[in-house]
């Protein structure tokens, strides 16, 4: 102890030069890890692959991310080549040189045909990139749905799903409100088919040098501590609808102040000026010492700007170019079983709380309670059984918590049912429970086979979203790609449900309660599912609002060959809008029967009650 | 003649739970048969159970016990005990009820209710307007009505678009419950010509007047239906009386 004290404290020049005079910023197990990480990527181009971002000795969103992985990957024989914005000579890219050559005892350049790792902030070099090229982006923000997304769970089941309807909607949304893509850097691509990628924020100028390219992307993200990858030859597409092209930014007429080239990216300069972003191409370029012409080839210019080929916005919101033709009408062939029904619920049960199906004892209708005496638990709905076929409406009624909308939640997954099976006839011919397939598959069954429309219209739309926008979601998640395809289809829907043209591209966050609903109708109509499901549609409106909403309802369930289950608790729209009904005590089917007769003859006390309460 | 309905034995009693369980009788065990091209008619008091036996056979009332066999092209049907999405495919196509009131959807034209009747007979949406709107005009129902809404119109149109909307195309079975008691003398005699018209195309009818006059011009064969069992069969003179000048009960024209 004595000694210790006595001895001087080491200084922090100290400290720095025994870190530098050792192996390296990074020790060899870090560096072990960074690279299986970027195994990993480069095994599954596009995937956002986890590793433990370590402290740098730059700030987090100075490039750390990137350092860490050039630092994982160089050696002592590689050339090393740093820039940034495309310049060899900022300071962020200067001191990234000195640390990294320090440390790995390399030589480094700025003629890009000499280095074999290039770490880049914001640029792809001008110069043909090749198999000899390694080229590390730093990365800010790497995640691509961060911004329609917030939650980073969803994020990853999303890219899991590849459900990236999202982001198709954000790009929707875009045209509708500038008439072209305006998201300049950073542009979603579609990597090898599967993966939705954040292209680090480089130009959309070089996101068509991404496909099929011959050098090695790696991108590091240091704060969100991703490491994701673009192996050579792989296929790169940028995100966009068929009809709509993908545009590059471009300045008609500028050429470089310094070099005269009209074929690189450019950026500002003082005095009205243009030059060029890749400093080390434009001085080789005043020099001669480039080959102008395949760079000439390589340069985007098949996706300058053209205003002709731009979707017109405003198109559809005034006066559809196709007058409204429903195609999902009743000639469409809806698959049903050999008996006849498109859906088919077998004793379904919930049960919240302990206990499951040993918790039923001592409940229901005939105890007066739904709460099991054993356990506690609560039991929503217990041996339900219906069917429903195509053109055909059955009703649920049962006062505020006999289970109705439980069944019906248990129906759409969103919540897991206790027991039971539900069969559709479109899945397997009806030979596959619903209730056993894994939660994505059934999220997929929500896309075209059945919808929800529930009470609350905030439950099923997005109220930030235009109303053509929302509809569009559910389109782009079917797999529409065409633009105006989805804006034509889009008013058709909104004028079937009477929401005017005007304000298809409002969001629907300024719409009224009764026209939010007409929204939510719309996007459950959208993909011509064959099974409709409705929870309370017209509960949350007021009378007259609730008296549209319902003959629109009425109007759709008629000329569509769907089937449907409708939620109410109220008599007059069961009455209104189905055939078949079941009446729902404490969680138990009490009695079912045609809805006429069910009101003009109700056989069960509870029935009888209800029916003497709707009479006024 | 086919046997078109044949009822038998049939019960039917309703349970009030809301007074205590009471119970009520309506019906017990009626029988009765309906043939092509036959108009029975029901007579019987107030309370003998005459719409109760309609709604039994179209199930808005669920019979208790007993059967009822509608013989169609393909075969007879049991109707107790049918599966309700059978039986409702049935109502509207095979069996058409027309209720002393209108029934109809709020809110709806008188054009789009019997277009949809014509609509569950199986016709396009155009050939269902095509005949709604002939259907209306035979029933004396003016064009500028055919728009409004069906529930401010007067009871004796109500009552013709009821009528319009059960008859939009002749049905196997159509069962009648005072279809004409709202109607003015002019109006009554379009719909009682239309019934006739019916009945002679083969359609078979079961009816439920108060209107003796109506029976006596339409039915083929009367029933006297008391205390939920029938009493009496025969003609119209036969379980009437013969007719006076004027006959009595209930005659509302």
């Amino acid at each position: 102890m004595t000694a210790q004290l006595t001895e001087p404290a080491p200084s922090v020049r100290d400290l720095v030069g025994a870190a530098s005079s050792a192996a390296g910023v990074l020790d060899e197990g870090a560096k072990r890890e960074i690279r299986r990480a970027i195994l990993t990527a480069v095994c599954v181009p596009g995937y956002q692959v986890p590793f433990g971002s370590r402290e740098m000795p730059v700030a987090r969103g100075w490039g750390s991310g990137g350092l860490q992985v050039t630092l994982g990957v160089i050696g002592p024989d590689d050339v090393l080549k740093i820039i940034d914005q495309g310049d060899d000579g900022g300071v962020n890219a200067t001191n990234l040189r000195r640390i990294v050559s320090s440390v790995a005892g390399c030589e480094t350049a700025t003629d890009t045909r000499a280095a074999t790792v290039i770490q880049t902030r914001h640029r792809i070099p001008e110069e043909d990139l090749g198999q000899r090229h390694v080229l590390i982006f730093q990365v800010p923000v790497a995640e691509p749905l961060r911004g329609v997304q917030k939650s980073v769970a969803e994020c990853v089941r999303m890219h899991a799903e590849a459900d990236y309807s999202a982001i198709w909607v954000s790009l929707y949304e875009d045209i509708v409100r500038n008439g072209f893509i305006t998201t300049s850097t950073g542009y979603p691509v579609l990597v090898g088919g599967r993966y939705v990628m954040a292209t680090s924020p480089v130009p959309r100028w070089d996101v068509p040098r991404l496909d099929q390219a011959a050098h090695l992307s790696l991108y590091g993200a240091g704060r969100e501590r991703r490491i994701y990858a673009i192996p050579p030859h792989t296929k790169v597409e940028p995100l966009t609808f068929d009809d709509v092209p993908f545009e590059v930014e471009h300045v008609p007429g500028a050429r470089c102040d310094y070099c005269g080239s009209d074929d690189s990216f450019l950026v500002d300069a003082p005095g009205g000026r243009y030059v060029c972003s890749d400093s080390d191409w434009c001085s080789r370029a005043v020099a001669g010492r480039v080959d102008a012409p395949a760079h000439r080839e390589r340069a985007p210019l098949a996706w300058l700007p053209d205003r002709a080929r731009r979707a017109t916005a405003t198109g559809y919101a005034t006066a559809p170019a196709v007058p409204p033709t429903l195609p999902a009408g009743q000639n469409e062939q809806v698959p049903v079983s050999a008996e006849g029904w498109l859906l088919k619920v077998d004793r379904l049960g919930k049960v919240f709380g302990d206990g499951g199906a040993a918790a039923i004892a001592g409940t229901g209708p005939g105890h007066g309670t739904a709460v099991s005496p054993s356990t506690g638990a609560i039991v929503a709905a217990w041996d339900v059984s219906f069917d429903v076929a195509p053109g055909e409406a059955l009703g649920l009624i049962g006062e505020s918590g006999s289970g109705k909308s439980t069944v019906l939640n248990c129906l759409v997954g969103d919540e897991r049912a206790t027991a039971g099976s539900v069969r559709l006839a479109a899945i397997d011919g009806g030979e596959s429970d619903l209730l056993a397939l894994s939660p994505q598959q059934r999220r997929r069954l929500r896309i075209d086979t059945m919808s929800i429309v529930y009470q609350d219209p905030a439950a099923g739309l997005d109220l930030r979203v235009s109303a053509g926008g929302n509809i569009a979601e559910r389109l782009t998640a079917a797999g529409w790609r065409s633009y105006h395809a989805i804006r034509r289809r889009a008013a058709e829907l909104l004028d079937r449900v009477e929401v005017p043209l005007s304000r298809m591209d409002d969001p629907v966050a300024t719409f009224s309660g009764g026209m939010r609903q007409r929204v939510q109708i719309a996007k459950a109509l959208a993909t011509g599912a064959p099974l409709l499901l409705l929870d309370e549609p017209t509960t949350g409106l007021d009378a007259s609002v609730a008296a549209g909403v319902l003959d629109l309802l009425r109007g759709l369930l008629r000329e569509r060959n769907v089937a449907a289950v409708v939620v109410s608790h109220d008599f007059a729209v069961i009455e209104a809008l189905t055939d078949r009904s079941a009446v729902m005590q404490l969680g138990r089917v009490v009695e079912s029967g045609l809805t006429d007769q069910l009101f003009h003859d109700p056989h069960h006390p509870y029935t009888q009650r209800l029916v003497a309460a709707a009479r006024r | 003649m086919t046997p078109v309905l044949t009822v038998r034995n049939l019960h039917k009693a309703f349970t009030l739970h809301t007074i205590d369980g009471r119970r009520v009788v309506s019906l017990e065990g009626v029988d009765l048969d309906v043939a092509t091209g036959e108009h029975v008619a029901i007579a019987g008091p107030n309370g003998a159970g005459k719409s109760s036996l309609l709604r039994c056979i179209h199930r808005t009332y669920l019979p208790d016990s007993g059967s009822i066999v509608l013989n169609r092209a393909d075969g007879p049907v049991q109707l107790v005990g049918l599966p309700d999405r059978a039986m409702a495919r049935l109502r509207g196509r095979d069996i058409c009820y027309v209720s002393q009131f209108l029934e109809a959807p709020p809110r709806t034209g008188a054009l789009e209710v019997v277009a949809e009747a014509a609509r569950r007979r199986g016709l396009e949406p155009d050939e269902a307007r095509t005949a709604a709107a002939a259907s209306l005009r035979r029933l004396g129902i003016e064009e500028a009505l055919w728009d409004v809404d069906c529930g401010v119109l007067s009871g004796g149109e109500r009552q013709r678009i009821n009528l319009a909307a059960g008859t939009v195309r002749p049905p196997r079975l159509l069962l009648l419950d005072e279809p004409v008691s709202a109607l003015d003398p002019e109006n009554r005699e379009l719909a009682l010509n239309l019934v006739k018209s019916l009945t002679s195309e083969g359609v078979a009818v079961l009816a439920v007047f108060h209107d003796l006059d109506a029976i006596r011009r339409l039915a083929t064969r009367v029933l006297r239906l008391d205390g939920g069992e029938i009493t009496a069969e025969g003609t119209a003179d036969e379980v009437l009386g013969t007719a006076p000048e004027r006959a009595g009960t209930g005659a509302s024209s």
